[in-house]
C-alpha cells in the first residue's frame, strides 16, 4: 500500500525537521514494514489552469487538434490528448513555462505554430493519468497558477504482508494516529460532518434489512442529490494518482479519497433505481453482471446486496452493471457497510475476483467506519459542490452492536514477558497514545478497552496488550538476557541420527555430494527414461503443468542429476536423503518415509564390475559402520527401468529387505542420452526410516590368539553363472573345531580355466587356544576341509 | 690338518671372503656369503683345531679367530658400503619427486551447504540444551494452521500460499507445525529445534524458492521473555557469523506467536549495499520469531499461566546462502556441482 506524507500531514503535525527515511524507519521498527520511500519532486515551472474555448481538428493527423484557450490570456495550441471539449479546464504550460527541464515556445518539437502545451498527467509524474491531459474542476479560475506544492511529496510504500492483521492501517488517518503516537504528537480529529446533522427525520429513511448479522453485522446508507460528474479538485486527483489510483470523476474519486483515508469501501448506486436494501445470500447458481461487464455464477454463500430481494451488488466485492452511476445521474445512494471478513474472502476466492474493496472487508474492518467513512465522504462531496444536499436521513442498520471487550492487564506479567519494567503508569501513557483505555483495577493492573478500529481481531487477550506497550517501549531498548532454564533430558530422535551419519559416511568419508531435489516427479522425465510410478499422492496445486505427482522413489531425479552433471564432470557420486511418499495409506506417517538414494557415476571405456565394487564396499561399510549390522544381497527381479535385470540385489539387513543396488542398464541410459552409452552408473536406494527403528547388533571384540594360527587357502572351481552367495551359503556350514574363520578372497575367470567356470579362492584361519598347531593337526583340518567340500560335490581346484 | 695347510685355508677364506663382496650386489647376498663361509670354511677351519697338539692350539686358534673377525669386519663394512649407496641412489630417485604436486584426482565429497548450516545451527543449540527433532513434510491442516491459531479463511493462511494435496494433507509451510508435536510428546519444559524442509506455492526467481529448510526453535519454561528471545537470537548470529551482526527487530505478524516479530539482518551478499538478494534493502529477514501464543500453548495441553516461551523460524536455506554468498537461491535444488561444490574440490587443484 502506498502513503502519501503530505496526506498523512492532514492529520498529524511532522516537523519540517523530520527525515522522512528516518520516519519511515522508525515506523518499520514500530508498526509495520515499510517496502520502500520515495521522494517525489515537482518537475515544473509557471503551468497555470486554462479554459478550452475552442477545439478544432489541426490539418494532417487524425489525432492532433488544434486547441484555443483562456489562460487569462489567449493561446493557440496543438493537442493530440483524448476528451479535449470546449468548456473543460486543463492545466496548460504556456510559452516559457517548463516540464522536465523543457521550456515551452511558440512551436511544437516538429517546428508547427503552437503556443506552449496541454500538459499530459505522466508528464508531472502522475503516471495513473497517463498521457490525458489534467482536468480541472469547472469553477477553477483561468490563470491560476498550478501549485508547486502539491506535486512535493515522499510516498511510502508499506508491505501489504505486515498490515493483514491490522484494518486499521489500511488508509492514511490509521498509519496517522501510528505516527502521531511513535512522534508524540496530537493526532488531529478526523474532518467530517457531524454525523447528528445528517440524521434528519424530515427526510425518508432507506428500508434496511439485513439477514444475518453475523454475514453483515452493519449497513449503512445515504442518498445524496446533487453530486456533478465532474472532474476533481487537482490536490485530490494528485494524491490518489502519487498512491496508485486513477482519478476518474468527482463521485468516484470521493470514494477512493475515503477509502485510502479510513480503510473503508464505499458504494454509490444510482438511487433512481433503489429504493431500499437487503442483505442475504445469493441463490443457488445465481448470475450476477457487476460493473465492469461481466457475468458470473455467484459461489455457494455469496453475500449480495438486494433491492426488492432483487441483486443489485456482490457484498463489498463490486457494484452491480445495472444500478451503476451514469451521466444521467442525480440522486446516488452512498453504501458503506460492514461484512463478514471470512464470507467476503471466501467469495472473493471462490469466484477468482478479489477487488481493492474485498482486500481491505477481507481484514476484518471496524463497524464503526460506516458512519464515519459517509460522514467524511458527506463532508469533502459538500466542501467542494455546497450545492450538494441529503436526499434520505442517514440510515444505519446495526442489529447487534459490538460491545467492547476490557482486558485485563497484569503489569507484573507484562514485565515477565517483555523482560523490562512495566508499571500501570508506563502502560497507561503508551497505551492512550493508541487510544486504548485503561483504568486501575489494583495497584498492579488495569482494565484496558482497545478502540473499536483495533478490537476486531488484532486485539483479543491481554499478550496483545502487552505487544503493544512492548513496541511502544521499542524492541531495541529491551535488554537482552539469556534465561535460567529447568534441566531436561530429550532423547534424541534415531531417525535424524541414522540420517548425519549416514552423511557423515558417504560424505565426509566416501567422496559423495548431498544433493537435494524436488518432492515431485517431471512427467516428462519419467516419460524419458519409461518409469511408471503407480498411483502417487498428487498435489492439487501442482507449481507448474505436469509436476503433480509426489515421488515414491529417489532414483528418478538422482539419475536426471546424473544426467545434468555428466557435461561438467568425468566421475560423480550423489547422495539424497529425502522424503517419498505413498498413496492409499490412512495414516499420514505411513505414508511417507525418509529413504536414501545413491547414485555413483564414471565416464569412459564401461567401468561397471569396478564401479559395482565401489558400490558394494560403500554400502558395506555403511552397513558396518553407520548401522553396525550386515548388508546382505539378495538377487531379485527388476521392476524399474534404471534396474539391470542382470546386475542387481535387493539389500537385505536382518532377513528384511530394505533397499535394492543396481547398475544403470544400457537399454535405459540410451534412452536418456546415447552419449551415457559410454558411462557406467551404479544406483542403489535404501528406506532409512525402516532402518532406523533397528538397533545395532554391536558385535564384541575378540582377543588376539596366543599361539600362532595358520592361514589356508583354497580355491573351488564352480560354474560360472553360479553365485556366490548360494555357494557361500553352503561352504559356511563347515564346522570344525580348529576352524577360527573362513573368508572369501577373490573369484578368478580366466584362461587357464575350463570354459564356463570360475574359480573361488577363500581362506581358513585355523588354530587352538591353548597350543601351537602341530603338522597333523593342519592336515587333519585340510582333510576334513576337502571331505567335507566333496561331500557337498564342490569341486576343489588344483 | 696341519699348520702350513690351516695357514692356506685360512688365506682362501680371506681372500673368497674379499671375492664373494666383489660379487654380492645386496645385502641378502652379503649375508648368504659370509653365511656360507662362516657354516663352511670356518667352521671346518674351527674343527681342524682338535687336531693340533696341545701348545700348536694356542696359536692356530688365535689364527683362526683373527682370519673370523677379519671376514666379519669386512663384511660388516661391505653391507655398510652398500646401505650407503642404497640410500644415495634413493635419494637420487627421490630428486624427482615432487611432494608439492596436487593429486591427479580430488575428493569432491561434501554435505550440501544447507545441511552444513543446519548442523552448524543445530550444534549452537544443543550446547544449550535443546532437542532436535524431525517432522513430516507431509503434514495435517490440523498441525500446519489450525494448532498454530491460524482458523480456516484466515488472513494468514493467503501468505502461506500452501500446496494442497489432493487426499486432502498438505505440504507443511513451515516447520512450525513441529512445536506443537514437541509439546504433545514432551509438556514443558520444553527446548527444541526442528530442521526441515518447507513448501510454499509461489513462484520461483533468484530469492524465491517453492522448497527450502526451515528451523523452527521453541523454548518453553517459567517467565520467559522477549528479553530472553533477543538474547538467543543474537548468540545464534554471533556464534553461525562469527562476528557481531547488525540486527533489527520489528514487528511481524503471525498468528502463532503473540508478540510476534520480524528479526533481519545486514545482506551479506553485498554488505548492507543493496542487491537482489535483499530486495535492494540492505537487509534481510532472517528470522521469524514471537512469543508462543497462548492458543498453542493450550493446543499442546501447556497451561499458558504456568509456562510462557518464545518460537523462531530460521530462513536455514537463506542464512547458508548469506554463509556461503550463494546469490541465486535456485542452486540450492539444482543438484549441479559447480554451484553446490566448491571450485577447488571439483577439478582438482586450482594453479596458484
Ligand atoms: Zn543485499
Amino acid at each position: 500500500m502506498l502513503i502519501s506524507l503530505n496526506w498523512l500531514k492532514d492529520f498529524v503535525d511532522i516537523p519540517a525537521s523530520a527525515n522522512p527515511r528516518e520516519l519511515a524507519l522508525k515506523f518499520t521498527t514500530t508498526t509495520a514494514e515499510v517496502d520502500g520511500i520515495e521522494h517525489v519532486e515537482p518537475n515544473f515551472t509557471g503551468l497555470v489552469a486554462a479554459r478550452i474555448t475552442n477545439v478544432e481538428r489541426a490539418s494532417g493527423e487524425d489525432m492532433l487538434r488544434l486547441v484555443t484557450l483562456n489562460a487569462g490570456k489567449q493561446y493557440v495550441t496543438l493537442s493530440a490528448a483524448p476528451d479535449l471539449l470546449a468548456g473543460k479546464t486543463v492545466v496548460f504550460g504556456p510559452p516559457g513555462a517548463t516540464v522536465g527541464g523543457h521550456t515551452f515556445g511558440e512551436t511544437d518539437p516538429a517546428g508547427r505554430k503552437s503556443q506552449g502545451m496541454i500538459v499530459a498527467g505522466q508528464g508531472l509524474g502522475l503516471v495513473q493519468i497517463g498521457a490525458n491531459a489534467l482536468f480541472l474542476p469547472p469553477g477553477t479560475e483561468p490563470g491560476a497558477p498550478i501549485d508547486w506544492a502539491l506535486f512535493d511529496d515522499w510516498i511510502i510504500e508499506i508491505d501489504n504482508k505486515s498490515i493483514t492483521h491490522r484494518p486499521d492501517l489500511w488508509g492514511h488517518y490509521g498509519i496517522a494516529r501510528e505516527l502521531a503516537a511513535i512522534l508524540q504528537s496530537p493526532l488531529k480529529p478526523y474532518p467530517i460532518t457531524d454525523p447528528a446533522l445528517l440524521r434528519n427525520d424530515a427526510l425518508p429513511e432507506i428500508a434496511i434489512e439485513i439477514d444475518d448479522p453475523m454475514l453483515a453485522p452493519r449497513y449503512t446508507g445515504l442518498m445524496m442529490r446533487g453530486l456533478k460528474t465532474q472532474p476533481s479538485p487537482l490536490a485530490m486527483q494528485v494524491r490518489l494518482a502519487l498512491v496508485g489510483m486513477r482519478p476518474i470523476d468527482l463521485l468516484v474519486d470521493l470514494t477512493n479519497y475515503v477509502m485510502a483515508e479510513l480503510g473503508q469501501p464505499m458504494h454509490a448506486f444510482d438511487g433512481a433505481k433503489l429504493a431500499n436494501i437487503q442483505v442475504g445470500l445469493a441463490r443457488p447458481d445465481e448470475r450476477f453482471t457487476t460493473l465492469d461487464g461481466v457475468t458470473r455464477t455467484m459461489p455457494p454463500d455469496t453475500l449480495m446486496i438486494q433491492c426488492d430481494r432483487k441483486s443489485v451488488a456482490i457484498a463489498g466485492i463490486m457494484g452491480g452493471a445495472d444500478t451503476e452511476v451514469g451521466a444521467q445521474t442525480d440522486t446516488i445512494l452512498l453504501e458503506s457497510a460492514n461484512f463478514d471478513a471470512a464470507t467476503i474472502r471466501r467469495a472473493a476466492t471462490a469466484m477468482g475476483h478479489r477487488t481493492e474493496a474485498s482486500t481491505r472487508f477481507e481484514k476484518s474492518l471496524d463497524p464503526a467506519n460506516t458512519v464515519l467513512g459517509i460522514a467524511r465522504f458527506h463532508k469533502l462531496a459538500t466542501d467542494e459542490l455546497p450545492g450538494v444536499e441529503s436526499a434520505s436521513t442517514l440510515s444505519d442498520c446495526y442489529p447487534a452492536p459490538r460491545a467492547p471487550n476490557p482486558i485485563e492487564l497484569d503489569c507484573d506479567f507484562a514485565s515477565r514477558l517483555i523482560g523490562s519494567t512495566v508499571t500501570p503508569e508506563s502502560a497507561t501513557d503508551i497505551l492512550t497514545a493508541i487510544e486504548f483505555t485503561c483504568e486501575p483495577l489494583s495497584n498492579q493492573s488495569l482494565r484496558v478497552t482497545p478502540p473499536s478500529f483495533r478490537a476486531t481481531k488484532d486485539v483479543e487477550i491481554e499478550e496483545d496488550v502487552i505487544e503493544e506497550i512492548a513496541r511502544f517501549i521499542g524492541y531495541g531498548n529491551i535488554e537482552p538476557e539469556l534465561p535460567r532454564m529447568t534441566a531436561r533430558f530429550f532423547p534424541s530422535s534415531p531417525q535424524l541420527a541414522i540420517e548425519q551419519r549416514t552423511l557423515d559416511y558417504l560424505c565426509l568419508g566416501n567422496d559423495f555430494v548431498e544433493v537435494y531435489n524436488y518432492i515431485w516427479y517431471e512427467d516428462e522425465w519419467l516419460k524419458k527414461i519409461g518409469f511408471d510410478p503407480g498411483e502417487c499422492i498428487t498435489l492439487h496445486n501442482p507449481a507448474a503443468e505436469g509436476c503433480a505427482r509426489l515421488r515414491n522413489t529417489l532414483i528418478p531425479g538422482l539419475i536426471a542429476f546424473a544426467e545434468r552433471n555428466r557435461h561438467h564432470h568425468a566421475r560423480f557420486q550423489l547422495a539424497e536423503i529425502g522424503s517419498v511418499f505413498h498413496h492409499g495409506r490412512k495414516d499420514i506417517e505411513a505414508a511417507q518415509h525418509r529413504s536414501l538414494g545413491l547414485v555413483a557415476a564414471q565416464s569412459g571405456a564401461r567401468s561397471d564390475g569396478e564401479l559395482w565394487n565401489r558400490m558394494r564396499k560403500i554400502l558395506d561399510g555403511w552397513g558396518r559402520q553407520v548401522l553396525e549390522d550386515r548388508v546382505d544381497y539378495v538377487e531379485t527381479s527388476a521392476s524399474h527401468p534404471w534396474e539391470d535385470r542382470d546386475r542387481l540385489a535387493a539389500l537385505v539387513v536382518g532377513n528384511e529387505e530394505v533397499g535394492r543396488v543396481t547398475l544403470l542398464p544400457l537399454a535405459c541410459s540410451q534412452r536418456i542420452d546415447e552419449r551415457l552409452r559410454s558411462w557406467s552408473i551404479a544406483i542403489a536406494e535404501l528406506n532409512l526410516t525402516a532402518l532406523s527403528e533397528r538397533h545395532g547388533r554391536h558385535e564384541k571384540l575378540v582377543a588376539p590368539p596366543k599361539y600362532p594360527q595358520v592361514q589356508l587357502d583354497f580355491s573351488v572351481l564352480i560354474d560360472a553363472t553360479q553365485r556366490y552367495s548360494a555357494i557361500s551359503k553352503r561352504i559356511a556350514e563347515f564346522e570344525h573345531p580348529l576352524l577360527k574363520r573362513l573368508t572369501f578372497i577373490e573369484s578368478y575367470e580366466g584362461k587357464s580355466l575350463p570354459p564356463g567356470k570360475r574359480s573361488l579362492t577363500l581362506r581358513a584361519e585355523a588354530g587352538l587356544d591353548d597350543r601351537t598347531l602341530e603338522d597333523k593337526d593342519v592336515s587333519g583340518f585340510q582333510d576334513a576341509f576337502r571331505s567335507f567340500l566333496a561331500g557337498q560335490s564342490i569341486e576343489l581346484r588344483g | 690338518m696341519n699348520q702350513t695347510a690351516l695357514q692356506d685355508l685360512l688365506v682362501r677364506i680371506k681372500a673368497d671372503a674379499a671375492a664373494a663382496i666383489e660379487a654380492s650386489e645386496s645385502i641378502d647376498g652379503l649375508r648368504a656369503a659370509e653365511s656360507k663361509l662362516t657354516k663352511g670354511p670356518l667352521a671346518e677351519a674351527l674343527k681342524s683345531i682338535k687336531q693340533f697338539s696341545a701348545d700348536e692350539r694356542g696359536s692356530a686358534g688365535k689364527a683362526i679367530n683373527e682370519t673370523k673377525n677379519a671376514v666379519k669386519s669386512k663384511f660388516k663394512a661391505a653391507q655398510d658400503a652398500l646401505r650407503s649407496a642404497n640410500i644415495e641412489g634413493e635419494r637420487k630417485r627421490a630428486a624427482t619427486f615432487d611432494p608439492t604436486m596436487p593429486p591427479t584426482v580430488s575428493q569432491q565429497g561434501q554435505i550440501h551447504p544447507v545441511t552444513a548450516m543446519q548442523r552448524e545451527v543445530e550444534r549452537i543449540f544443543t550446547g544449550l540444551g535443546f532437542a532436535v527433532v524431525g517432522g513430516p513434510e507431509m503434514e495435517t491442516e490440523y498441525f500446519n494452521f489450525e494448532a498454530l491459531n491460524i482458523p480456516e479463511m484466515h488472513p494468514a493462511r493467503d501468505a502461506q500460499d500452501t500446496f494442497w494435496l489432493t487426499n486432502g494433507w498438505l505440504l507443511r509451510t513451515h516447520t512450525s507445525p513441529c512445536q506443537v508435536r514437541a509439546m504433545l510428546r514432551w509438556g514443558a519444559p520444553l527446548r527444541v529445534i526442528a530442521p526441515g524442509r518447507c513448501f510454499r506455492y509461489e513462484a520461483i526467481d533468484a530469492s524465491h524458492e517453492n522448497t527450502f529448510h526451515q528451523l523452527e526453535g521453541l523454548l518453553i519454561d517459567k517467565d520467559i521473555s522477549v528479553a530472553h528471545l533477543i538474547a538467543f537470537m543474537r548468540l545464534l548470529l554471533r556464534e553461525v557469523f562469527q562476528r557481531d551482526v547488525k540486527v533489527r527487530l520489528r514487528p511481524g505478524f503471525f498468528p502463532f506467536v503473540e508478540p510476534g516479530f520480524e528479526l533481519d539482518m545486514s545482506c551479506a551478499i553485498c554488505e548492507g549495499a543493496g542487491c537482489p538478494t535483499c530486495k535492494k534493502s540492505g537487509w534481510v529477514e532472517i528470522l521469524p520469531c514471537g512469543m508462543v501464543h497462548p492458543n498453542v500453548l493450550r493446543h499442546g495441553k501447556i497451561d499458558p499461566r504456568k509456562y510462557t516461551g518464545f518460537a523462531f523460524g530460521l530462513g536455514l536455506t537463506r542464512l547458508a546462502m548469506m554463509k556461503y554468498g550463494v546469490a541465486d537461491i535456485r542452486i540450492m535444488n539444482s543438484g549441479d556441482l559447480r554451484g553446490l561444490v566448491s571450485p577447488a574440490r571439483l577439478s582438482g587443484a586450482r594453479v596458484s
